[in-house]
């Protein structure tokens, strides 16, 4: 393993990030598993790859724990896709885990941050 | 919480949809891929190809995905069962040792089980078979006698405990003009008994009120069995006439085949209102019972006392001779299963000790394994296995084992429920209908998984206490043992003596009751004795002077045949039971007390009979020509009847017989004779008091025609069958067989119920002895190498042997003593099913003990030979 990060490679997630994201990701409209992906990897300017041998996992977490809801629907284009969208328990998850995550990021800034 | 729940959901009963969904999902996932890579300019072969690759392994995201709804725990259970079976394979001795003694366990509970759930259990096949009641009258010493007309009209229109009543008897008749006379078998029900027992016809119509109205017209349903026998099936008899005892009947319905009600099956069914509906008098009695259906909701306790509240008005509005009688009322499944629920019950206790035994057996068999797995256990508890993780894989080893134990049990129990269906008793009601149903299934593996839990649960104890450092020590030869677990051990043996002592203890009392009743007395000689049954048709035979002559000219017709030494009359021969019991009393003596009347069995027999019979006559004399029919009556009493009012037989004679007592009407008789006990409930009852009426003051239609042969009486049935059809060809036989097979008939369930006991008692010998075998073993190759010592240095064989059965002795004597007691507390339950001897019999505790000692010494000599025999210079050398 090389010492030096390299921007080349996309950042692989962190425990539990994956599962915010999607709820993020829905927070304004539903969407279905390959536009959530599509939606990740546009939104952190393709530093996220999402795998889908992470996403449908979480995918299944979240529905259990009734935090999102799934609907089969069709596309624009005409194809049935199954949607997921955020239940009222899933929004407010997602208010607690953002403030959490926010924390979590300014804390480790300041500790990574070098010496002046 | 809310994930297990959605997960439990899911793997019942969405897991094949979610697989389904998953795989479209994905399908729609990769399609919108494509798409995308085709608005980008792809060629679509193109497009879906680089889609796919840029999905990545779709079988893992599969599986992913699939974990995240299922149990992880499945998985290592799953795991422990497959580690379980590799055990198995691995010890297949051993294995096999415990596997067929739960097998046996559990086949035999299982097997008996089903009958107790077949007989006593399960709902009977009427509709609201659970609350169907059976009703009768009470008095004070008699409980459950027969009901008059009178008042089941009262019940039937005043009780509000029951929504539907309906009443019943049976009767023979002769039916004729459809080739040979045959006797038919009838039931007499009112209009409901059909709606009540759930009874559709599939021809025709059934009674209707009209129909069991007195004045009538006579009308018959007869039963799909006797259309099919008697009139070929045939769909237009409805509308036929048959000839019943001379009179014609038109047979307005054909019943569908069903589940039988009365125990004897019936050829048709008469309306019983038709014909009793003319009564007048509440006390006229007429062998007919009636079945009532509750109200949901209501007791039977209040319908008691409800029918009660009628009878106690009725006494005063209607008053008569019986204004004592009450209701007699129970579930008809109690009705019909009273006599043989004791007798079950005991087995089933039996066959459940039988279980514990082999409990104990198999949970000593796996202490003995997990002391030599010890240092297994203890490697896994030193690279971290939690005490509960392996707590949890030692339970599911344990029910691998009991659940091939109980499927093996399950094909014993197949097996043996064949043969116990074969060899039982005709007379078990639903016997027959035993089998291995979903409850006794469900039966099968609860006692598996309790078994399996109960067993196991010794090892997982000691388990938890194995000290990691001596039992990894390389080399300890006694790794494991304990002090707790020897106790154990010493505990499971010491329960499964005392339990196997209560068997043999209870075998041994039965054994015994049925020599006793084998070898009692009958009171008189069945052997070379024929009884040949006869009902003369009432339409032929219609006066006392008929009936007399057919008799007199019969028996004269056989005194003529070679090798028939003699020929009586009774009405019911030794081993029949029942045939009609009544008050009586003498009135020389003292008039007891409204409440105190005593009863007596009658019979009828001729002069002939007591003499045919072989019965000793007491005192006094038998019947004799001089007993006319116009003469004074007279009567013959059993010794025991004079043994309850007379100090000698002697004393009985010339005094009076009041029949009815003195509150009822009927005739006085002279006691001209007293003659020996016969066995007329059969050989292992109770002597009851009976009376005998003189044929020719009290012909019957119905006698039994007893024939003393010189040779084996089944060479004179054809000559009977000769006689009988040369005087009359339209009187039915209704049947021919030896004295000795009606007597033997009464002991079908003594020996049934025996047979099975002494199986169960053998069963637990055998377990307790592989038991024994085991533990005695286990502490001999434990300590071979300190016998070699001893007897290196020089000790005697003897003293080693003494050394060796000392911990032995003192379990069998502990076991014993326990068990001893248990056995003298457990044999109030026995009391019903002993005959001949006392529940409490110290001589049956003797032998018991004798026979488990000899199981025990038995069981232990192979061992102990072994060790008294270890060549010690070899076994030192060894280690």
């Amino acid at each position: 393993m090389s010492t030096v990060d390299d921007p080349r490679k996309s950042l692989e997630f962190l425990q539990g990030t994956l599962e915010v994201l999607i709820l993020r990701s829905l927070q304004t409209t539903p969407n279905h598993a390959y536009g959530i992906s599509q939606f990740l990897e546009r939104q952190s300017e393709y530093e996220f790859l999402v795998d889908n041998g992470s996403l449908y996992p979480a995918l299944e977490r979240l529905l259990q724990r009734r935090w999102i809801t799934s609907q089969w629907k069709k596309t624009p284009n005409g194809r049935r896709a199954k949607y997921y969208r955020l239940t009222p328990l899933g929004r407010t998850r997602l208010v607690a885990a953002k403030s959490k995550w926010m924390r979590f990021v300014e804390a480790m800034a300041r500790v990574l941050a070098p010496v002046r | 919480m809310r994930e297990w729940w959605s997960k439990i959901c899911r793997a019942l009963d969405l897991r094949s949809g979610l697989e389904n969904e998953l795989s479209e999902e994905i399908e729609a996932h990769l399609d919108l891929m494509t798409a995308d890579n085709i608005e980008r300019g792809m060629p679509p072969e193109e497009a879906r190809a680089a889609a796919r690759r840029a999905f990545g392994n779709r079988t893992r995201t599969q599986e992913n995905a699939r974990e995240a709804w299922q149990f992880p725990r499945l998985e290592t259970v799953l795991g422990d069962i497959r580690y379980g079976l590799r055990g198995i394979r691995k010890s297949a001795s051993f294995s096999m040792v415990v596997i067929l003694t739960l097998a046996l366990g559990i086949g035999a509970n299982t097997a008996i089980f089903s009958v107790v759930y077949s007989v006593l259990l399960r709902p009977l096949p009427y509709p609201n078979g659970e609350r169907l009641v059976w009703l009768g009258e009470s008095t004070p010493n008699a409980p459950g006698i027969s009901v008059t007309w009178i008042n089941f009209e009262h019940w039937r229109n005043e009780s509000d405990s029951f929504l539907d009543m309906a009443a019943l008897a049976t009767t023979d008749l002769t039916l004729t003009g459809r080739g040979d006379a045959v006797l038919t078998h009838a039931g007499l029900v009112t209009s409901r008994f059909f709606q009540l027992t759930g009874a559709r016809p599939a021809l025709g119509r059934l009674f209707t009120d009209a129909d069991d109205t007195p004045g009538a017209a006579p009308t018959v349903v007869v039963t799909a069995d006797f259309w099919q026998r008697h009139l070929g099936g045939d769909a237009s008899v409805v509308g036929e006439t048959l000839r019943l005892n001379g009179k014609s009947y038109e047979i307005i319905g054909v019943l569908r085949p069903g589940p039988r009600f009365f125990s004897r099956p019936l050829d048709f069914y008469l309306p019983i209102g038709r014909s009793r509906g003319t009564s007048l008098k509440r006390s006229d009695h007429g062998s007919m019972r009636a079945l009532g259906l509750l109200k949901p909701g209501a007791t039977l306790t209040e319908a008691r006392t409800n029918l009660d509240a009628i009878m106690q008005r009725l006494a005063l509005t209607d008053p008569g001779p019986e204004d004592d009688h009450r209701a007699y009322a129970t579930y008809l499944t109690e009705e019909r299963t009273g006599e043989i629920r004791p007798t079950l019950l005991v087995l089933m206790g039996a066959v459940g000790l039988v279980l514990l035994i082999a409990c104990a057996n198999v949970a000593s068999l796996l202490l003995v394994r997990s002391t030599a797995r010890a240092r297994e256990i203890a490697v896994r508890m030193a690279i971290g296995a939690g005490r509960g993780r392996l707590a949890r894989q030692l339970l599911t080893e344990n029910l691998v084992v009991a659940a091939i134990g109980g499927a093996l049990g399950l094909l014993l129990a197949s097996w043996c429920l064949r043969t116990l269906v074969l060899i039982g008793p005709v007379d078990i009601p639903r016997l027959s209908e035993a089998s291995l149903d979903l409850p006794v299934l469900t039966f099968a593996a609860s006692i598996s998984i309790v078994v399996g839990l109960l067993a196991g649960l010794a090892p997982v104890f000691t388990a938890g206490r194995v000290d990691l450092t001596i039992a990894l020590r390389e080399g300890s030869p006694a790794s494991g043992t304990g002090r707790r677990g020897q106790a154990l051990r010493s505990t499971l043996v010491i329960a499964e003596i005392a339990l196997t002592f209560i068997l043999a203890f209870a075998s041994g009392l039965l054994i015994r009751s049925l020599i006793a009743a084998e070898t009692s007395n009958p009171g008189f000689e069945p052997q070379h004795l024929l009884a040949l049954e006869l009902q003369l048709p009432e339409s032929r035979y219609k006066s006392d002077a008929n009936i007399r002559q057919y008799y007199g000219q019969l028996s004269e017709s056989l005194r003529a045949e070679p090798g028939i030494e003699g020929v009586g009359l009774v009405m019911c021969p030794p081993g029949a039971g029942d045939c009609g019991d009544w008050w009586y009393s003498i009135l020389e003596k003292p008039t007891p007390a409204r409440s105190d009347v005593p009863m007596t069995l009658f019979n009828i027999a001729d002069g002939a009979y007591f003499a045919a019979a072989r019965m000793r006559v007491l005192a006094g004399r038998s019947f004799s020509d001089a007993d006319r029919a116009e003469g004074s009556p007279v009567a013959v009493i059993n010794a025991e009847l004079a043994r309850q009012s007379w100090s000698d037989p002697q004393l009985a004679l010339g005094q009076h017989l009041k029949v009815g007592g003195p509150y009822a009407e009927g005739p006085t008789l002279e006691i001209v004779g007293v003659v020996a006990n016969v066995s007329q409930m059969g050989l292992d009852a109770e002597q009851m008091p009976t009376f005998y009426y003189p044929f020719s003051q009290k012909p019957s239609s119905a006698m039994v025609v007893m024939i003393r042969t010189n040779g084996d009486p089944a060479q004179w049935t054809g000559a009977a069958r000769r006689h009988v059809s040369a005087i009359d060809r339209n009187v039915p036989i209704q049947s021919l067989r030896s004295a000795e097979d009606w007597l033997g008939a009464t002991l079908k369930r003594r020996r049934f119920a025996t047979l099975l006991l002494g199986l169960f008692g053998a069963l637990a010998m055998v377990l307790v002895s592989v038991g024994i075998y085991g533990v005695i073993n286990y502490w001999v190759s434990t300590r071979q190498r300190e016998i070699a010592i001893r007897l290196a240095l020089g000790a005697q064989r003897s003293r080693i042997l003494r050394w060796a059965t000392f911990d032995a002795t003192r379990l069998a004597a502990l076991g014993i003593v326990l068990g001893a007691i248990g056995a003298w507390g457990a044999s109030g339950w026995l009391k019903s099913l002993v005959f001949g001897v006392t529940e409490h019999s110290p001589l049956m505790l003797l032998v018991a003990a004798a026979a488990v000692i000899a199981v025990a010494a038995l069981a232990a000599s192979i061992p102990l030979w072994r060790a008294t025999h270890t060549d010690a210079v070899e076994n030192l050398h060894e280690s």
